[in-house]
Formats: C-alpha cells, structure tokens, sequence
C-alpha cells in the first residue's frame, strides 16, 4: 500500500513540474554524476598521466638543453671558421714561412691582441676561449695568444696532437686537458695564395660560464645543466656552480633532483666519456603536476557545464515542441475524428500529458473504428442488396466473367437475352457460348483493352457493339460495356450487353429517311425564323452561291422575310422565283414544333426552257415543213415541167439547124414539130395534174385571239430578239381580237413579217433598233401593225414589195411578201407596207374580226 | 477499126433521147441512143470512137455510176453530163471523176454542140496519143539495153562524150550506137528522138 501511494504520490508530483524544469533538474543531477564517477576514475587515470607528461617534459628539457649546448658548440666552430679564413690571418700568414725545425719557439701574444685577429670583435667573438693558437701543419704551435691569465696545456706544450686536428675541415673536440674539461675547435688556415699552412685552434674551458652562455639563461635556475664524467659520474662543471657543486657526485643531486643524463656522441677525437646531465628540482616537477591537475579540472567543469546546458536546452526544445504537437494533435483529433478534446494543461508535464492523452485518443479512435466499421458493413450490406436488385431487374444482360473469361454470374435478363440457363453456363467461356466465331477475337481484344485501361487507371469502360449469338443460334447486334475490377488480387470482368436490335432498325430507319434530303437532286433547305441556313443539301450549292449565303449563314433579306411570313402563317406556301440564272419553283414548308421553314426548290429552268423551245421548235417546224414541201414540190416540178420544154427546145433547135443547113426532108421536119406540140401538151399535162392536187384541200378556220397570235410570233423570236439586244414593243388592244383564221398561215405571215423586221434591223446600230407590234380593231376589221426602225423601203421598190421573187436579200427566196398576200386574200384579208419619211417601214395586216363576237366572248370568259 | 466517131446519149427519157439525136444529127454527126446505162454497156465496145451524152437523173445505174463503171473499165470515152435544174451539186461531183463537161437543160444549142465537138477532137486526141505511143513502145522493144542507155543519156541532154566517160568506151563506139537508135526509132532529129522519149514516159499528152 505504501508503495502504491508513493506512486502515485511521485505521479502527481511529475504531473506538475513542467517539462523544463524537470530537464533542468536531471541534467544537473546527471552532471553531478558523472562528475563524481570521473572524479573518481580519473584521479589514478590523471597521476599517470602526470607522471608521463612530467616524464615527457622532462627528456624535453634535457633535450631542449643539450641541443643548445650542441648548437652554442657549433655556433662557436664556425666563429673559428670564420677567424680560420680570415683575410688578416691569411694576410699574416704570407709572407711567413715555417720551417720543418725540431724545436719551435712559439710567439706569444700575452697583453696584446695579434693582428691577424680582427679588432672590434676580439673579445665576442671567442667568449669564454683561454688561447688561440696558431699550428703548422705538424701541429707545432707558431703562435699563441693568451686571452687571460692561464697557461697553455701542458699537454700542449709539445704541440697540438693530431686527434684535435681535421686536416680536411673545423673540427671542435670534447677534451679534459690539465684536469680540466676544455673544448679544442681547429680549423685550417691557408695564406694569401692558397698555400696550406696548418690550423688555427682555440681553447676553450668549459666552465660554468660557457654552459650558462649555451643555455643562454633559458631554464637556467628551474634545470640546471652539467657536464659529468661518465665513468665516475662526477660532475665536472655546472650551470651554477653555487646551486650544483663541480667535483660532487651526480647520486648525490638525485635526492633533491630528476637528473637526466645524455651522452655527447657528437663530438669526436676523443675517447673522453663524458656526459651531459640536466637537473630539475622535485620542487619543479611537483609544480608541473599541480598545474596539469590544475589544467585538467578545469576543463572537466566546462565540459560538465556545457553538457548540461546542452542537455537542457534540447529537453527543453523538445518539451516545447511537444507542447506544440500536442495542441496540434488535440486540435486536429478534434476536428477529424470529432471527438471531445482530451484534458490538456499547459504547464504540467507534457510527457505524462501526451501518454494521457494518447491512451484517451486511442481508445477513442477505437470507438470510432467501431462505428465506422459497422456504418460501413451495414452500407455494403445494403449496396449489395441494392446491386442485387439491379442485376434483377436489370432490363440488360449483365454478365460477371473471371479473368479466364469464364461466366461466373449473370443476372436474368442475361439469361433470358442469351437464352442460356443459369446452371447450364456457369463456369464456360463466354466468347464460346454467346458470340459467333468472328467476334470472338474482337471480343479479346476489348477484354484486353478493358485490362489495360484498369492498369493505366481512370478511363472509360471499353464499349462497343457487336452482334451476340443466342443459345438457339440467332444473331442480335448487342452494345457492350466491360468493366473490369480487381478483388483479391483477382481480376473480373463485368459485362453490360444491351440488346440494340431495334434501335438499330429504327437508326437505320432515320438513316434512310435522312438520306431521302440528302439524296435528293433538288435543293432541300432548312431555315431558322430569321433566315439562318441551318441545313442544306449537296444539290442546292447552286442555289445556295446565288444566294451568296452557305449553311450558317443567312438568306438574302427577301427570302428571310418570306420564310418568317410563312412560318408566321403556319402554312406551306409555294413560289416560283428566278435566282442566279436558273428558274425555281420553291415550296416553303413550316415545321412549327421545331420553329423551321423546310424550303423545297425544283430548277424548272430547263423545264421552262424546254416548253419554250418546244413551242419555238413546233413553230419553226411547221413553217420549215411547209417550205421544204414547197420546195420539194417546186423542184419536182421543175424537173417534170423542164423535161419537156427541154425537147421542145432540142427539137425546134434540130429544125432550125436542118433548114438553115437546107438539109432535111420535110417528113422528117413535120415528125419533130408533131413532137414539139407533143411535149407541149406534156408539159402543160404536168402543171394542170400539179393544180389538181393543190386545190384538194379544204380550208382551215378557227377561231382564235389576234393578241395571242401576236405574242406566240414573239415568243418564236425571243431568241433572236434577245441575241440582237432588242425588245419588242407590244402595243395590244385591249380585250381579245377574235378572228377566224387557219392559226398556222396566220402565224406564218405574222412571223414573216417579224422577220423581215428582224433583218432590216440587223443593218442599223443596235442602240437605234426598235420594233413595235400593236393591234387594233377598225370597223369590224383586226388590224397589225409591225413598225421597225431599219432603213425603210426605197419609193421605187414601194409598188412591187409583194411581185413574186422580188427580193432585197441575198438569200432570200422573193416569195414570203407574195405568200402572205395571198394567204391573207384567201382569209379575206389584206397586207400593205409603208416607208414614212421619217424612216423604216411599216406592214399593215387587216384581218375580219369574227362575227359572233360576243358570243366569243361568253364563251371566253366561261 | 475505131471507126467514125459517134455520141452516144444515155437517157432514160425517151423525148429527151429523141429530141438530142434530132438537134445532134442536124450537124451530121452520127448518134446512139439508149434508154438505160444498162443498155448502152449492152452495146458499146471499148474502142469505139465518140463522145458519151449522160443524165445523171436515172432509174437503175445512175448517171455517176455509169461514169465510175467506165473509169474502173479504162474506158476512156469522154462524158458530158446532162443535168436538170438543181442538180449541179451532182454534176460538179460528175466533173470531178472526170466528166469533161457539163450541160444544164434546156440546153443551149451551140453550147452542147460545142462541147460535144470538144469532147470528140479530144477523144481523137487521145485515140492519137494512144496509137503513138504503142508505136514508140514497139520501136524502143527493138532497142539493144546498150543502146537503152545511150538513148536515155542523149535525150537526158549529154554529150557524146560524156555519154562515153559514163559508159566507159570511146567516143566513136557512142557515136555508132546513137546513130542505130535513131535509125531504130526513126526519128529524124534529135528533138524527135527527146518527144518520142516523153511520150513513151507519158509525161505528154499529145
């Protein structure tokens, strides 16, 4: 029970510290702990690294020393170089000459400097040397030069051995001579020709001096240096001497020293062990260690600080951020899954928040999950019962393939269509059952095409129309859709086949009855209200460019205004129009339910043109028959007539020449006068037989209209009138003119008339053409006129215009004028012409108007 | 054997045929009728002399056809066509295939008389040429083919010696060869020799 409360007691207790606070508290915390086990771990960890670094600097400093001591002694070779090579020295050296002598007496140079030593530098130049000397080649010492008050070596009285001497180079030599350590540096000198004269060598006792001017004052009291000899490890020289006593043995230092011992190698022609020794004082490394303790902790305290700041901020960081998600995921489980907001207070501890509150969402997503998963099965369940009532009552066969194209389900319509029962075609393909063998590979092919489209993703089902083959072998044209659909991994194939056998027939129907206008030669057009062409067929282009409109368009303002009065009357209308040339007969039919005007044109152009000239065509036919009959008969009796004249002139020729000649017996004579008489009597036999058969024929009379007869004549001409530019004036009377005549003679003088008009016109310029046709009734008289403005009838020609074969034209026979008289006198008529100054000439027709006028007239009118 | 020359009339009417006889006899020249083409192939020979009177208006042969059937026959007899009122369409075809005149009825006396006179010295003419040239014809079968070729030469206008170059031998043997073609062909003179050449080639009509 305690623990129990202490838990809970510690849970309320997280609860309310914030986030940060608790970071901040578990980072020092966590620092402090890893301070005390580092303290711990690294107090030995760091005494041994003291020792090493100590140790380390310790042979650094030792090293440090005896490269410097090196460097001062090669420092100090290369002043004795320089000195060696000296233009003063070699100056010296020239005019001298040493002589090979047993015993030499050195000169000495005791309170003076030597000259072949350079001045300024003197004393600097060799610090510390006790004797420069001059040796010749056989190291008999020549000169020498005292710097203080010691003597020379006496090991060097003799002269300088050859181990201190490189007969090549400088060469400096580690030495104890006279009990002393002495450093011996020789170099060899040459004089102003180059002639070798042996070596300069300097002396130089190494003493505390020359230690402490190669250390250079460096270290000087924190590690003194020594030289010690190495084989009784007494020190021969110190740094400082009152500090390292000379003469003491090195063990004697260790107590109070680290002594650090270094051989000098470097240093050759002497088999002199000695040994080069740096002192440091335990105080020393004492103080070293402290300082690397020093150095160490510090760094141990900036690091632990940095880490827990470093460990704050990024608790805190997150803390922060969390109290950012959490509202974010509050807010949004809110919205999304519409449930209350769990509890959340800013301030406490968002860790124990967010656990809170993702158990409470969890269990609330749960909840959620549970009603929308029975929302959902209680949709499909009613979907399902939904779809199954659509496949029932579905008028179209819907049939569910497998991916083998196997039938797997198929609704009744199906079934009844198809006419297969449903346990007899479960589980068999479907192509095999329901289509003929043609289909079938298209069939695939949509099968495929639907795959593909389910793969690719969104798009139409494959559709199209293909004909089905029932159970019993009949064929129906079917539409098709395939829908596929993957369940499981399983791809299905729902297919919607609607029986298009009707629609078919009535498409065809429509077809066909729309092919009726397009198929029809004559134009067809289909007009909105205000004129707009919406439909026209292929055979109104014609009329459609006369127009100047094409569908889209609109109709000439006329037309567009005939075809709104037309669908305003709600009646077909009909009109014959002329348009671009072409005569038209138009019916306009209204189709009110869809505001319309159907036009239906007919070109009658040829129709009309056709009744014309059938009409010209009889007319000129009547007249040509009767003048190649004329013709005819004139030319057969020409031949008949002219065979008997032509031997009556061949006989009475035969009888003149005979009696001219006075040949010929009168027997003979007589024989072809009788001839003569005979062929006479031949001859008139022929004309009289000729009569006979003219005047067997009985005259024509009917009864017609003057005017009429007028205007057929000038429809026979309008060819001609039109090709000459002229238009003929009629000026009729009014009413009819009825006379009774025979209608073809008549209109055969008429013509002739007009015709001759026509000729006579032919000679003038057409502005001036112009012929005038009037009627008129006079005293029981029909009278014509035909007036033309052609050059007129000369007054001499006046009286024998109507003698046979009086002719002003060239082809012209002379008979038309003669005929017309008489076939006017036989209808009791008359002709004459006038040619009135003013130019032209004018014909004057009198017929006898008919007697029964008024009851021509009735007639007429009834 | 050809005789005195006769016109011979082909008419089918019988007062023309008449008549004709009557006027053509009047200047003593002797005339046949007949009614028919028929007829008068019935009755004429090829050679006769004469003329031939023919109106192209007849029942059976016409008088075009007649003049065909003589053409294709080699019978060269001269035709005038006789033709009525209206026919000369017919009678300028009839000239064309050789008619040498032709005569429109009623007839002009001197007229037909005329051109029957030049229809028969024509005739004679031609009778002449004919005769001409079968005696030429005989008189160069005589020649030898050398003097062919020497002939040919000299009525081509060459001389003797040119004559002799192209025939590759002397002057002299030339001049003996001439001289047997003018003997052969009796010709008198050297233009004799070049006529009777152009007519035996036809390129003369007498």
């Amino acid at each position: 029970m305690d623990r129990l409360h202490l838990k809970s007691f510690l849970y309320r207790l997280l609860r309310r510290v914030p986030m940060p606070v608790l970071a901040i508290l578990v980072g020092l915390l966590a620092g402090l702990g890893v301070w005390g086990v580092l303290e711990q771990v690294q107090g030995r960890a760091l005494q041994k690294i003291t020792q090493k670094e100590l140790r380390s600097e310790l042979d650094l400093r030792a090293r440090e020393s005896l490269s410097r001591f090196n460097q001062y002694v090669s420092n100090y070779e290369s002043r004795v170089r320089l000195l060696a090579s000296h233009r003063l020295l070699a100056r010296h050296l020239t005019p001298q000459f040493w002589f090979a002598e047993e015993r030499v007496e050195p000169r000495i140079y005791q309170q003076f400097r030597p000259d072949w030593l350079p001045d300024s530098r003197g004393q600097d130049a060799l610090p510390g040397a006790s004797h420069v000397l001059l040796v010749d080649t056989e190291g008999r010492i020549r000169e020498v030069y005292h710097l203080g008050e010691e003597p020379l070596p006496v090991e060097l009285a003799a002269g300088v051995p050859a181990q201190y001497l490189d007969p090549r180079a400088v060469r400096a030599v580690l030495t104890r001579l006279g009990d002393r350590p002495l450093l011996v540096v020789s170099d060899l000198t040459e004089d102003g020709r180059g002639f070798e004269m042996g070596s300069l060598v300097v002396l130089v006792p190494i003493d505390e001096r020359f230690l402490a001017a190669s250390q250079e004052g460096q270290f000087f009291e924190r590690a003194p240096v020594a030289l010690v000899d190495g084989d009784d490890q007494r020190i021969l020289a110190s740094v400082d001497p009152d500090l390292i006593l000379p003469g003491t043995l090195v063990d004697v230092w260790k107590d109070d020293h680290l002594v650090t011992l270094q051989s000098l190698p470097g240093y050759e022609g002497t088999d002199w062990n000695v040994l080069f020794a740096t002192f440091v004082s335990h105080d020393n490394v004492e103080k070293i260690a402290r300082r690397v303790g020093h150095f160490e902790r510090r760094q141990r305290v900036i690091a632990a600080v940095v880490f827990i700041t470093v460990f704050t901020m990024v608790i805190y960081l997150v803390s922060a951020r969390l109290n950012r998600v959490l509202k974010r995921m509050s807010r949004f489980a809110q919205r999304a899954l519409d449930i209350e907001q769990p509890e959340f207070r800013a301030g406490a501890n968002q860790l124990v928040l967010l656990e809170e509150w993702s158990q409470h969402f969890t269990q609330l997503v749960l909840r959620a999950r549970d009603e929308m998963r029975r929302q959902h099965e209680s949709a499909i369940r009613q979907s399902e019962a939904l779809k199954a009532a659509i496949m029932e009552a579905s008028l179209d066969s819907i049939v569910t393939l497998d991916r083998k194209g196997q039938i797997i389900d198929l609704n009744p319509a199906a079934e009844q269509i198809l006419g297969g029962a449903r346990e007899q075609v479960l589980g068999r393909g479907f192509s095999e059952l329901f289509l003929p063998p043609g289909e079938r590979e298209r069939f695939d092919e949509l099968l495929q095409a639907a795959r593909r489209a389910r793969v690719t993703g969104r798009e139409p089902p494959a559709r199209a129309e293909l004909s089905a083959r029932r159970s019993d072998g009949r064929e129906i044209p079917m539409e098709l859709s395939i829908v596929p659909l993957s369940l499981e991994a399983q791809v299905f194939y729902t297919l919607y086949l609607h029986d298009v056998t009707k629609r078919r027939e009535a498409e065809r129907e429509i077809k066909s009855l729309a092919r009726i206008a397009s198929e029809s030669p004559n134009p067809i057009l289909r007009v909105t209200p205000t004129g707009q062409v919406v439909y026209a067929n292929a055979a109104s282009g014609a009329l459609l460019v006369a127009w100047g409109t094409r569908p889209g368009l609109d109709l000439p303002p006329e037309w567009a205004g005939e075809v709104g009065e037309t669908l305003a009357a709600g009646q077909a209308r009909e009109r014959e129009a002329e348009v671009g040339g072409q005569v038209y007969s138009f019916l306009l039919a209204p189709v009110a339910e869809l505001g319309y005007v159907n036009i239906y044109a007919r070109d009658i152009t040829e129709v009309r043109r056709a009744e014309q000239q059938s009409r010209q065509h009889q007319a000129e036919l009547v007249h040509v028959c009767r003048l190649s009959t004329m013709g005819e008969v004139a030319t057969g009796m020409a031949h008949e007539i002219n065979q008997p004249l032509s031997a009556i002139v061949n006989y009475a020729n035969g009888c003149t020449r005979r009696l001219q000649g006075g040949a010929g017996d009168s027997g003979a004579l007589i024989e072809a006068m009788g001839q003569i008489a005979t062929q006479a009597q031949r001859a008139s036999e022929i004309i009289r037989r000729l009569r006979a058969l003219v005047g067997k024929q009985p005259p024509v009379r009917n009864r017609v209209d003057l005017n009429h007869l007028v205007r057929e004549v000038c429809s026979f001409v309008e060819f001609e009138t039109s090709r000459m530019g002229l238009e003929v004036a009629l000026d009729l009377a009014t009413g009819e003119l009825p006379v009774d005549v025979d209608l073809v003679q008549i209109e055969q003088v008429l013509l002739n008339l007009v015709r001759n008009a026509l000729d006579a016109l032919g000679d003038v310029a057409p502005e001036s053409r112009r012929l005038v046709i009037r009627t008129r009734s006079t005293a029981g008289e029909a009278e014509v006129v035909v007036e033309d403005s052609g050059p007129g009838i000369a007054p001499a020609r006046l009286p024998h215009l109507f003698d046979p074969f009086f002719t002003t034209k060239e082809t012209g026979m002379g008979m038309g004028l003669p005929i017309s008289q008489t076939i006017l006198e036989n209808h009791g008529g008359r002709v004459w012409a006038e040619s009135p100054p003013a130019g032209g000439a004018v014909f004057h027709v009198r017929l006898p108007l008919a007697v029964e006028v008024t009851q021509f007239a009735v007639a007429g009118a009834a | 054997m050809t005789g005195e020359p006769v016109v011979f009339v082909v008419d089918d009417d019988e007062a023309m045929r008449n008549s004709l006889k009557w006027l053509i006899e009047s200047t003593g020249m002797p005339v046949r009728t007949y009614g028919s083409a028929d007829e008068f192939l019935a009755n004429y020979y090829p050679g006769r002399a004469g003329c031939l009177l023919l109106d192209v208006r007849m029942p059976g042969m016409s008088g075009l056809e007649l003049q065909g059937h003589l053409a294709r026959h080699s019978i060269r007899l001269p035709v005038i066509i006789i033709t009525g009122h209206g026919d000369v369409g017919m009678a300028v075809r009839a000239m064309k295939s050789g008619a040498v005149d032709f005569i429109e009825k009623p007839f002009d006396d001197e007229a037909l008389l005329n051109s029957i006179r030049n229809a028969l010295a024509f005739d004679e003419r031609q009778r002449a040429l004919q005769t001409q040239r079968a005696e030429i014809a005989a008189r160069l079968a005589e020649l030898t083919p050398r003097e062919h070729e020497v002939m040919d030469m000299v009525t081509e206008g060459r001389s003797n010696k040119e004559i002799a170059i192209g025939l590759g031998v002397t002057a002299k043997t030339v001049e003996a060869h001439r001289a047997r073609v003018m003997d052969k062909m009796r010709a008198g003179s050297l233009a004799e020799l070049v006529r009777m050449a152009l007519i035996a080639s036809g390129e003369v009509d007498g």
